[in-house]
């Protein structure tokens, strides 16, 4: 593991930064040359499961202040059965890997655990707690350590926090606790959403180094902006869910796109975050070797317009549920809804995923206006000139908060 | 006419009413639901299981009903999560389970502990858990009252997935679904395995012999250095990265075998014996 201390509290600035980039990259060519003599020693035991031919390249970036050189593509294990598929990672170069007291209740920190063994030295490390308080905060984390059976993890992030008022100052002095013992080296936040709110909150309080965050290229520019200033603060930036849920479906209660399930297209989406110069590692879910081999791929390719032709058909394929705010539609509807309101309030939900929220500003609304329901209309007076399909989804947000 | 539509307005009120008693504070005495029900689908499980929706997600997962349930400074929390199969609520029990605690008779199995329970029975998965509680006050008793006034309001199977018998229980410590790319590998898209003390047996079940044929032969190429070997239909045998000794067969339209041993022939001979366990058909 590289370990390179950087100004712990500043900003690096982006210049030295890319020096910094620049001046580490020996290291990474003498390291996966060891990989490849590492692995052509275990081919003449048996070929290596649906192994590259030759070792992979590999991308490192700095984890802002922390330091840590970490390769752009990472492991995150939530849902890998197999320790195999780690052990062959790890063996392949990627040092990056993360996991959470919480996943299987605990049965993926010690599956991970298993599969790193002596290996986990060569590593970044990274865990979370869903816990509330100090006290239980402190427990999971040595119930991490048991299960991971490491002595310290290099990153220890409260789990899921979508604002301010949710990270609590005993939830920091745990963190400091864990920091001063030696238990962790780094303070993190993970988010799923409201980054947007998250993110100044995070640069002012100064306390984090890392966070970890839900970001991929269905999000709208307020995300960029908001990952963005993390960064220049100097805050490791790692993504999650880069392959917008796997593509299982957009999230706004939509089947995937079948542009979204031809071959590579998961591979576009991963490469899309990492051309974002902010965004300095990944950790994409992997279940399986094949999964494994397409990953590496994005650290050795560069985003293309074939890629970027993949992500926009699948992007004009959710274009009709999208709202731009133009204000046409104002005083359109026959029952005096607020149209770019209540799309804005859907996308709370579908968008970002706060449903929550979204439930709760619906419920704003005046008792007239939550009481319109859009199937009673033999036709809609909305026409919205950018294709938003209004009625469609004024039903479904009747139908998710009224 | 009238009279199927009124048969049916009685089958769905029927239903919904059978479908929502097993979610009733009143099921303990001195118990009361305190809020409104909470109901999720995959589309916003992560609201409620923020950081946490995917491992769900990944068996199945199709809708979450659940209630709060309060006594005195107690609150507890049940959550009953439908499945897209009997298989997987069990895979997902499995899966969120603690190998090194007993597992409890409840329906096809479940998991009692201080302040929590989990168990499964046909499609739901069921989580009781106290989420806010006075320390004093000792909540598993109630805790497990629950369950048992619950278990026979759910419908469906309360054995585990058949395959799950095959596997030998001596020295085992878990056993569960994997529910894509078992021992990592794509090709063996969903299956049960059982961890050893040493080793692992995994259980794969394709649509039929064929479809476990042409995965054989997809096996055999990625570990072309393996040789064959005497089990069941067709198998072969060797040492491997990162598996180690292995040893896989087909048995009709099963793809089983042994992992992660220290050499090929004790997961052959151990293979053999999982072998005779699994039926022809």
């Amino acid at each position: 593991m590289w370990f390179f201390p950087g100004k712990s509290g500043f900003a690096m600035a982006e210049s030295s930064r890319r020096q910094f980039l620049s001046a580490g990259l020996l290291l990474p060519v003498a390291a996966a040359t060891s990989r490849l003599n590492l692995l052509q020693s275990s081919s003449a035991v048996g070929k290596a499961l649906a192994s590259p031919s030759a070792a992979p390249k590999l991308d490192y970036r700095v984890l802002g202040k922390t330091g840590l050189k970490v390769t752009t593509v990472g492991f995150g294990c939530m849902i890998t059965s197999d320790p195999s598929v780690i052990a062959r990672a790890v063996d392949l170069g990627i040092n990056f890997f993360d996991t959470a007291r919480t996943y299987q209740q605990g049965n993926n920190e010690r599956m991970v655990g298993t599969a790193l063994g002596a290996k986990r030295k060569q590593i970044v490390l990274s865990s979370k707690s869903h816990s509330l308080d100090k006290a239980s905060l402190l427990k999971d984390l040595d119930t991490s350590l048991s299960e991971l059976k490491t002595d310290y993890l290099d990153i220890w992030y409260l789990h899921a926090k979508s604002k301010p008022e949710e990270i609590h100052d005993d939830m920091i002095e745990a963190q400091q606790i864990a920091l001063q013992q030696g238990k962790i080296r780094f303070r993190g936040v993970s988010t799923h959403f409201g980054q947007q709110t998250l993110a100044p909150w995070i640069v002012q309080k100064g306390v984090f180094d890392v966070v970890l965050t839900a970001y991929n290229f269905t999000m709208d520019a307020s995300m960029n902006q908001a990952i963005e200033s993390l960064s220049k603060a100097g805050i490791g930036i790692v993504g999650m869910k880069v392959m917008a849920g796997g593509f299982r479906g957009s999230g706004h209660g939509m089947p995937a796109t079948p542009q979204m399930q031809r071959e590579g297209a998961m591979l576009s989406a991963l490469k899309w975050v990492l051309n974002k110069p902010y965004v300095d590692t990944t950790i994409p879910s992997m279940t399986d070797m094949d999964q494994l081999d397409e990953n590496l791929r994005a650290m050795a390719e560069t985003f293309s317009p074939a890629d970027g032709k993949v992500l926009t058909a699948h992007l004009e394929a959710i274009r009709p549920l999208y709202c731009r705010m133009c204000g046409e539609c104002d005083g359109a509807c026959a029952h005096e809804l607020p149209i770019a309101d209540m799309l804005r309030i859907l996308t709370y939900a579908d968008g970002y995923r706060q449903f929550g929220l979204a439930r709760e500003r619906f419920r704003e609304l005046s008792p007239h206006q939550i009481a319109v329901r859009c199937a009673d209309c033999a036709e809609c007076t909305v026409k919205c000139p950018h294709g938003v399909h209004v009625a469609d989804r004024l039903t479904r947000a009747q139908d998710l908060f009224a | 006419m009238r009279w199927f539509v009124h048969m049916l307005c009685f089958y769905c009120a029927a239903s919904i009413a059978g479908a929502q008693n097993y979610l009733d504070c009143h099921l303990v005495p001195g118990w009361e639901q305190a809020g409104a029900p909470r109901s999720y689908t995959p589309d916003n499980l992560y609201d409620y299981r923020d950081g946490a929706a995917e491992g769900y997600l990944i068996f199945g997962f199709t809708h979450m009903r659940g209630i709060d349930c309060k006594h005195g400074a107690s609150t507890l929390s049940i959550d009953v999560s439908e499945m897209a199969d009997a298989d997987s609520a069990w895979g997902m029990f499995a899966a969120n389970r603690d190998p090194k605690l007993p597992v409890a008779p409840l329906g096809m199995g479940g998991q009692v502990l201080p302040q929590s329970l989990l168990f499964a029975r046909g499609r739901s998965f069921v989580e009781i858990v106290e989420t806010d509680g006075d320390s004093a006050a000792n909540q598993s008793a109630a805790i497990q009252a629950f369950a048992t006034k619950m278990l026979p309001l759910l419908d469906g199977r309360e054995t585990p997935p058949e395959p799950v018998q095959w596997f030998s229980a001596e020295s085992r410590t878990s056993v569960r679904l994997v529910p894509q790319s078992v021992l990592g590998l794509r090709v063996l898209r969903r299956g049960y395995v059982a961890s050893y003390e040493q080793g692992q047996a995994f259980i794969v079940s394709e649509d039929s012999s064929e479809a476990a044929s042409a995965v054989m032969k997809k096996l055999r190429e990625h570990f072309s250095t393996a040789s064959p070997v005497q089990i069941s239909d067709e198998a072969f045998q060797g040492k491997v990265s990162y598996l180690d000794g292995i040893c896989i067969f087909r048995k009709g339209h099963f793809v089983a075998g042994y992992t992660n041993l220290p050499d090929a022939t004790q997961a052959a001979s151990l293979a053999a014996q999982l072998a005779t366990h699994i039926p022809a058909n």
